[in-house]
């Protein structure tokens, strides 16, 4: 049964803008991914990952104020949306019902 | 500079919805980059801008693209791709057609560049020009010889300003060198002076590339061969020993990169000619053993060049026949004709011939698709009628119609890639060279391919588009339309060509075949069979006599086998180039019998042994016996030498003497006796006047088996020579497979054009299964009524049978004679051929009628089986 259509980068970003909760837009989650799992994320790859999911309906955004600082553009802020959080859930449950199902030997390996 | 390009470009491309913000993190990024400082900040901008380049955030193009309605070539191509599947197997007929012209085109146009690059690397090739020697006697040229005097090269550079340098270089051929402990043949080895790799541009990767030719006894060795002996070491200044008439250490000076394969002095090693400076010197002007390569000013005038170097001549070497001549470097691979070439040329004859072979393929896949879709015009125009009803131009038509040929063509085209990688191997292997790679990879060949399926859209599909879009309203819309005369004659012309192409090359193939096996078992004067020659070990610093004892007791060591049945010297193999054989270009005369003769006579130098080893008739006179003292001055004859003395057999030649030159004090030698004719090379050269000479022990060695145990006795030799010269390698070859080696490019020539030729026939066939199949359906009414007023099937039959006939028939009055001629053409190459076979052209036709009526017969048989009440059920 397949569900939720959920990338594994997919799935990173959609992890990172719940952790940064209110301060999810574009730069800020690209710190966050780079920081935490030390591999470089494109601007490119990024955006089009938000706005992949943000028409699958994972996630929602709103615009902020126009800063200074960024040529006078404002920034996008995305939030996880129930949808977002159940597909979310729904990888989390296949990941430990397979975790699970791996026979205790299996990952016992020894080098013969 | 490259941001604002940057920041333009993103805003071109980018969905205005996410553009705002999507350039708010780019630029704030961006910012905090120069903050810290972090080099190439643009550049990293304009990459990152590049890797947005993705379909969810690009914007919608067709808003405001310059095609804003698109909806009519939607309906044409939606049309097209309607008609093409619905009628499968003639798309089929016509890709897999075109795929199959178009690859075969394609790679035998790879094989033929190939063949026509030759020695175009150089720097500045067009400039450069091989120093070669003709004979012209009373202004009539007589034999011409690729080689030159060994200081013509610095002389003339001297005395012309023309020519800016030169290089001299000798063809070592092979030699044996000594690697760790093993014997190692080297069979690339060119032995040349210090300007040899400036003058052509090789690439130098160590070394010095003005001196490192320049002592005796150095070598430079290209990459692989470099490594082959020291592996990974630095191989500068090291030596390798080298036998072959030198059994002493050469030192490597440099390192060169490979060359291409497409030159005609190929080499692995090199060998500074200085090592050799003491025969330089002794031959000097007496002798032309030597390759010598000049590069001319851009524009010089060659002819007169040539004309103004005879006055050098003469100077050197008085008013002999002999003259200078400058040959472009480019043409010697295939338009060369001259003796002694260094490596067999390739044929321009064969290139050009596969070229239209090439040609034909392709045309005759054009051809089926023009046929089948004139043929099929019918289905389509009630279709043509209704669009120009509801105001289509013409030019709209024939653009639709342009289209589905596109289709088409690019279908075939990308099939044709894919026979054509698949094929590359078998390709390789069919021209005998490794000269093509990964073609996807090529970016020529997939130009070419782009190039030729556009075009072949335009010739393919230009003659339907125009034919598809004159039909008449009126008579199309009544249902009146049927079949079109005019498309009839041009469709049966095109047939007709089609045949013929196809009948030229069957009958080629035919006779290529034939020739080459004439050639191959003709009696050649002697009997080749079972005899293995070889190259006696040569020695260094030991005297003659030494050596000779040891060959000696080998010989008599083999003798002592019963499966050996005889055993002769000869200081030229039989089955040899036609280089490998001394000749001299003075005049020759029978004393008081003929005049002087100016012409080239061949030297061939044999024991007593070797006539009788390969039964070779004596006609007249006798053989040489060692035990005769005075047959070191004796000399044996052959035909063509006595009928070009102007003499014939029975003119009491024996015991008459032989003299060349024309100083009386010159040697003269007795003439013992005359052979028959024997080829000692390719029968495509006609047997040389030749002088045969008798020494007691001689290079190369023959050696007779009986033809039981050929295996162990072979072995036997081997072992023997082992034992004898452990420090030579033994490279042996039956006589035989040396006669075969010779006419292993006919024979490829045979196989290539054979197989391609087969490629002609199958498209041609291919595209008649189409044709048939569509007449006979649109026959089939007809086909019924005959069937319903008692007409049997195979009388049917025979009515389809009588229309192919007539067009086979006026094929056949084309065709043959352009077989006839063309390649009557190509046999008047060999001085040994076939007579004109006939018989091959009625096989050809026969092949030809039962192919097509094979096919035609099926298409007819699959509607006449019908039942009539079926086919006649809706009049």
């Amino acid at each position: 049964m397949k569900k939720f259509q959920l990338g594994e980068f997919e799935e990173i970003v959609l992890l990172t803008v719940g952790v940064l909760y209110d301060e999810a837009y574009g730069v800020a989650i690209k710190d966050e991914i780079e920081k935490r799992l030390e591999r470089k994320v494109s601007v490119g790859a990024l955006q089009s990952a938000l706005r992949r999911m943000e028409k699958k309906g994972f996630l929602d955004s709103r615009e902020g104020d126009p800063t200074e600082q960024r040529g006078g553009k404002p920034k996008r802020f995305f939030r996880i949306t129930a949808f977002g959080k159940k597909a979310l859930e729904y990888s989390k449950d296949v990941r430990t019902d397979l975790w699970n199902a791996i026979p205790d030997v299996a990952l016992d390996m020894k080098i013969v | 500079m490259i941001k604002r390009f940057a920041d333009r470009l993103l805003k071109w491309y980018c969905h205005p919805d996410y553009y705002s913000d999507i350039s708010g993190d780019l630029e704030e990024i961006y910012l905090r980059n120069l903050d810290d400082e972090i080099s190439y900040a643009g550049w990293r901008h304009f990459i990152q801008v590049i890797l947005l380049f993705r379909p969810s955030l690009l914007k919608d193009f067709g808003q405001d693209s310059i095609l804003k309605d698109t909806g009519m070539l939607k309906n044409y191509f939606k049309i097209s791709v309607r008609n093409l599947m619905r009628h499968k197997t003639y798309t089929a007929i016509n890709v897999i057609g075109l795929a199959v012209g178009l690859a075969a085109f394609l790679l035998i146009n790879q094989y033929v560049t190939y063949e026509r690059s030759y020695d175009s690397h150089h720097r500045d090739a067009d400039q450069i020009y091989r120093l070669t020697t003709d004979m012209i006697v009373d202004g009539v040229l007589g034999t011409r010889d690729a080689m030159s005097y060994n200081p013509s090269g610095k002389v003339l550079t001297e005395g012309f300003e023309e020519i800016q340098e030169y290089t001299l270089t000798y063809n070592n051929g092979g030699l044996n060198t000594r690697k760790d402990e093993e014997l190692v043949r080297e069979t690339e080895v060119k032995m040349v002076d210090e300007h040899f790799v400036d003058f052509f541009g090789f690439d130098v990767l160590a070394g010095h590339s003005e001196t490192m030719l320049k002592d005796p006894f150095s070598l430079v060795l290209t990459k692989e061969k470099a490594k082959f002996y020291f592996g990974d070491e630095d191989p500068i200044g090291k030596t390798i020993h080298v036998f072959s008439g030198f059994d002493r250490p050469f030192k490597v000076t440099g390192i060169i990169d490979e060359i291409p394969r497409n030159t005609h002095y190929k080499f692995t090693v090199l060998m500074s000619i200085s090592s050799i400076q003491d025969r330089l010197d002794a031959e000097g002007w007496r002798a032309f053993n030597y390759y010598t390569y000049l590069r001319l000013k851009p524009g010089t005038n060659v002819a007169d060049l040539q004309e103004r170097m005879i006055p050098v001549k003469e100077t050197h070497l008085g008013k002999n026949p002999l003259f200078f001549n400058l040959q472009p470097i480019q043409e010697i691979h295939l338009k060369s004709e001259m003796t002694y070439e260094p490596e067999t040329p390739g044929s321009a004859k064969s290139v050009n011939f596969l070229e239209i072979i090439s040609i034909f393929i392709l045309a005759i896949a054009w051809v089926n698709y023009v046929n089948l879709s004139t043929a099929k015009a019918v289905d389509r125009a009630k279709e043509v009628g209704l669009r120009k009803v509801i105001g289509a131009r013409k030019v709209q038509i024939r653009g639709q119609f342009l289209l589905e040929s596109f289709l088409i063509n690019f279908m075939g085209a990308l099939l044709a890639l894919i026979a054509a990688e698949l094929a590359v191997p078998f390709f390789n292997q069919l021209i005998g060279e490794e000269i093509l790679g990964n073609l996807i990879l090529n970016h020529s060949f997939l130009i070419k391919l782009g190039i030729f399926a556009l075009i072949g859209t335009l010739v393919s599909g230009f003659y339907p588009a125009l034919f598809l879009s004159n039909f008449g309203i009126v008579t199309v819309l009544k249902g009146k339309f049927r079949t079109s005369k005019n498309g009839i004659f041009l469709r049966k012309a095109l047939v007709v060509g089609q045949f013929a192409a196809s009948l030229i090359l069957i009958a080629g193939t035919f006779i290529v075949i034939q020739q080459v096996d004439y050639m191959r078992t003709a009696d050649i004067g002697m009997n080749t069979e079972q005899v293995v020659g070889f190259r006696n070990p040569r020695f260094g610093n030991v005297s003659f006599e030494v050596v000779q004892d040891r060959l000696k007791s080998f010989h008599n060591q083999l003798r002592s086998n019963p499966n050996i049945l005889g055993i002769a010297t000869t200081n030229s193999l039989p089955g040899g180039k036609s280089n490998e054989i001394g000749s001299t270009s003075g005049d020759s005369r029978i004393v008081g019998l003929t005049e002087p003769v100016q012409s080239t006579t061949y030297i061939h130098n044999v024991d007593d042994a070797y006539f009788s080893l390969l039964d070779i008739e004596i006609l007249e006179g006798r053989n040489f016996n060692a035990k005769m003292a005075s047959d070191s001055s004796a000399v044996i004859l052959n035909e063509t030498f006595v009928k070009r003395a102007g003499l014939k057999l029975g003119d009491e030649i024996i015991n008459q003497k032989l003299m060349f030159g024309d100083d009386p004090e010159n040697e003269k030698y007795t003439i013992i006796g005359v052979i028959k004719d024997a080829n000692r090379s390719s029968l495509q050269m006609g047997v040389e006047p030749t002088a045969y000479f008798f020494q007691p022990f001689l290079s190369r060695s023959m050696v007779k088996l009986s033809g039981n145990n050929v295996r162990e006795t072979v072995a036997f030799v081997e072992n023997t020579w082992k034992e004898f010269f452990p420090n030579s390698a033994l490279d042996y070859a039956f006589l035989d497979d040396r006669f075969d080696q010779l006419y292993a490019n006919d024979k490829r020539f045979g196989a290539v054009f054979g197989a391609f030729s087969g490629f002609a026939l199958l498209v041609a066939i291919l595209g008649l299964f189409g044709l048939s199949s569509f007449m006979a359906s649109q026959r089939t009414k007809e086909v019924g009524v005959r069937k319903v007023l008692g007409a049997s099937i195979p009388h049917i039959v025979s009515i389809f049978y009588k229309e192919f006939l007539i067009l086979i028939g006026v094929a056949a009055l084309i065709g043959l004679p352009t077989v006839f001629f063309t390649m009557s053409g190509w046999l008047s190459n060999y001085a040994y051929r076939i007579d004109f076979p006939w018989i091959v052209l009625v096989l050809a036709i026969v092949v030809l009628l039962v192919s097509a009526f094979l096919t035609v017969g099926y298409q007819v048989w699959r509607v006449a089986v019908l039942n009539p009440a079926k086919t006649l059920k809706y009049e």
